[in-house]
């Protein structure tokens, strides 16, 4: 990412903080409610391309970390080589109990699965999101799946491991 | 065709032409599909054993289950199974589908595959290379000159307790049982 | 001696038809360089799909699979193999032309019948297909009617006993080239295989056969594959005195279109009728107005 765009961050949004662990990566830490306007600065800036949507359970902290990934398409001209190697990384935490946040649709179209997912395996719930629905589970689980106070081995005990073996079941009667 | 070959062929034309002619649904459930592609193609070319990918569940009779079986996936190799016509062989692939391999205490990955519908036959490994298909397929021969591999007939026979399993693992199943389900169907 | 007639013409046709399909097998895999199925590997797929628990749909399920089958072995009546021809005084080819639609149709009736998305995709491809290539066959088959003046194949056989091979004399040579053109549409080789199409809609009007009846679709294809290739070797290539030599030209003609099928992809439907309206109807139609005009 050039100088510029970097100052030009820091002077419009004043709270951000930008790190550079490598060459190819930007990582921006924000404030929850700068993050659509951030995404609607970068995606002006030429980073028109949402890559993904993640999360993260910090469990100690009680705060759940809302990662969005964005790139730049191929450019025709040389000016913008920088830009394209160069991936964005804006994080921001929410809340943990109470994990509401708003939907980045308006933005970027194609969150709208992005969100459904993360609805679905952390119990985020985004407003204004046009069918917060499930989208690949079929069970339903007391806690979302994906945070880290699911106990995974004590939830396959209880389930799927109470399955009899059919042998076991018919040599019974 | 040497002359043994020939009186089998004589005696028993079905149980042999079964061995022959293994026509195969490849259930792409997860990674174990990489392994089929050069399985079939020029490289291992599994046909010279008679083992063809078929298009449709009615025209096959063996099943090929390769990688992790989900519950949602679950419920598509039930009625896969049930689809084809008998005699069929099943055969798990990858340690998954035997006892969950990698995904042992996943929240959504059923452990055993054999407690859902009955299964003739094993490949472990992770990923078992394209050699131990045609291992598994010989292995299947044998099972199937023996009479062993009659996991249709063991679905027959115990259908009460395979579909409680499913239906303990899926809730209430939106197509009707297969066979009536009586008290005594041992 | 008919009776005799009648019962051995369709059995070559049958053997010869499994033999093919074993052949085809066998060559498409030594064309992909691999070592390929044993040559009667149809014959043990048939044993098996005969032994297999069948599920039907419907009695018209069950009668659209022998419909096909009973009209395809009817036309190979028809047609003279050597000097084996049941129906010889009967015959003709607008007869054979007329009973050749009898084998898609029983497969679409049966197919119909099951109700499965794939089927219906399936039927409309084989109907449109047919429509295409049967615009240049006709073409095809007045040119050679009105160059030997008859309409019995055995006579047009007899024809080129005295005159040699049609394929060759000059008249004819447009409608022979034409023929070869749509032979794959015929038989339901690879740039015309969109009707089975089995990566793409799962072998359409057959996904939902299973069992027997699988085995008698199996039959009525090997019994396509000997009607084609049959009629070209009749209409062009100078029928045979025996079986044997018969069988012979048989095996260079399919094989020709075997190295077609190897080497081309599929078709898609508006591509294939594009393709047969084209250059095989231009060719026969100019080789039908060359026959008229030179007369015989």
């Amino acid at each position: 990412m050039n100088k510029i765009l970097r100052d030009e961050l820091q002077s419009v949004f004043g709270a951000v903080r930008i790190t550079t662990p490598e060459n190819t990566r930007v990582i921006i830490n924000a404030k929850k409610d700068t993050v659509l306007p951030l995404l609607r600065f970068l995606k002006e800036k030429g980073y028109q391309h949402l890559a993904l949507i993640s999360c993260v359970d910090w469990i100690e902290a009680q705060e759940l970390e809302m990662v969005y990934i964005l790139s730049a398409y191929l450019g025709s001209d040389h000016a913008f080589s920088d830009k394209e190697q160069t991936n964005v990384i804006l994080k921001t935490r929410i809340s943990r109990e109470n994990p509401e946040f708003q939907t980045v649709i308006p933005v970027f179209q194609n969150a709208e699965p992005y969100e459904r997912e993360l609805h679905e395996l952390y119990g985020i719930r985004f407003k204004n999101h046009p069918r917060l629905v499930p989208l690949f589970l079929d069970r339903e689980y007391s806690i979302p799946p994906f945070r880290k106070d699911f106990d995974t081995r004590r939830y396959v005990k209880e389930v799927f491991d109470q399955v009899p073996f059919v042998e076991k079941e018919a040599e019974k009667v | 065709m040497d002359r043994n070959q020939l009186i089998k062929w004589l005696k028993a034309p079905a149980k042999m032409s079964h061995k022959y002619s293994l026509h195969a649904v490849y259930f792409c459930t997860g990674c174990g599909i990489i392994e089929v592609p050069p399985s079939i193609t020029a490289r291992w070319d599994a046909e010279r054993f008679g083992v063809l990918p078929a298009a449709s569940p009615r025209q096959s009779n063996l099943f090929l289950i390769t990688g992790y079986v989900s519950v949602k996936t679950l419920k598509a190799i039930i009625r896969t199974y049930e689809q084809m016509p008998d005699p069929k062989f099943t055969v798990g692939f990858g340690s998954c589908p035997i006892n969950g391999g990698m995904y042992w205490d996943s929240y959504n990955t059923i452990k055993h595959l054999d407690k859902y519908i009955p299964v003739d036959g094993w490949i472990a490994g992770c990923m078992p290379r394209p050699e131990a298909i045609f291992i598994g397929v010989t292995h299947l021969w044998t099972l199937i000159d023996k009479g062993m591999a009659n996991g249709y007939q063991k679905y027959r026979d115990r259908y009460k307790y395979y579909r409680a399993n499913q239906e303990q693992v899926l809730g209430t199943l939106d197509w009707p049982p297969l066979l009536p389900i009586g008290d005594g169907n041992e | 001696m008919r009776i005799v007639e009648i019962l051995v013409s369709p059995l070559i046709a049958l053997v010869v038809g499994i033999l093919f399909l074993g052949i085809s097998r066998k060559i498409m895999a030594r064309i992909h360089w691999r070592y390929g199925p044993p040559l009667l590997q149809p014959v043990i797929d048939i044993i098996r799909l005969f032994s297999q628990r069948s599920v039907s749909h419907g009695t018209i399920f069950n009668l659209g699979i022998i419909l096909s089958l009973a009209g395809s072995i009817v036309v190979v009546l028809f047609l003279p193999i050597g000097r084996i021809c049941p129906f010889e005084s009967a015959g003709g080819l607008l007869v054979i032309l007329y009973l050749m639609l009898f084998g898609p149709l029983g497969i679409a009736l049966s197919g119909g019948e099951a109700a499965n998305p794939n089927t219906s995709i399936g039927i409309s491809r084989k109907l449109l297909l047919a429509v295409g290539y049967e615009v240049p066959l006709l073409f095809i088959l007045l040119a050679v009617m009105t160059r030997y003046d008859t309409i019995s194949l055995i006579g047009i056989v007899q024809e080129q006993q005295n005159a040699g091979w049609s394929v060759v004399s000059l008249p004819l040579v447009l409608s022979g080239i034409a023929y070869l053109l749509i032979l794959p549409a015929i038989l339901g080789l690879r740039p015309f295989e969109l009707v089975q199409a089995p990566q793409e809609i799962a072998s359409g009007p057959m996904v939902e056969f299973g069992g027997q009846f699988l085995a008698l679709a199996t039959i009525q294809h090997a019994f396509v594959l000997f009607i084609g290739i049959a009629l070209f070797v009749n209409l062009f290539l100078g029928g045979a005195g025996d079986p044997g030599t018969f069988v012979l030209k048989m095996l260079v003609v399919f094989l020709l279109s075997l190295f077609i099928n190897a080497a081309f992809p599929r078709f898609r439907i508006e591509q294939a009728l594009k393709y047969l309206w084209r250059w095989p109807t231009l060719f026969a139609f100019v080789g039908l107005v060359i026959v008229v005009l030179t007369g015989r």
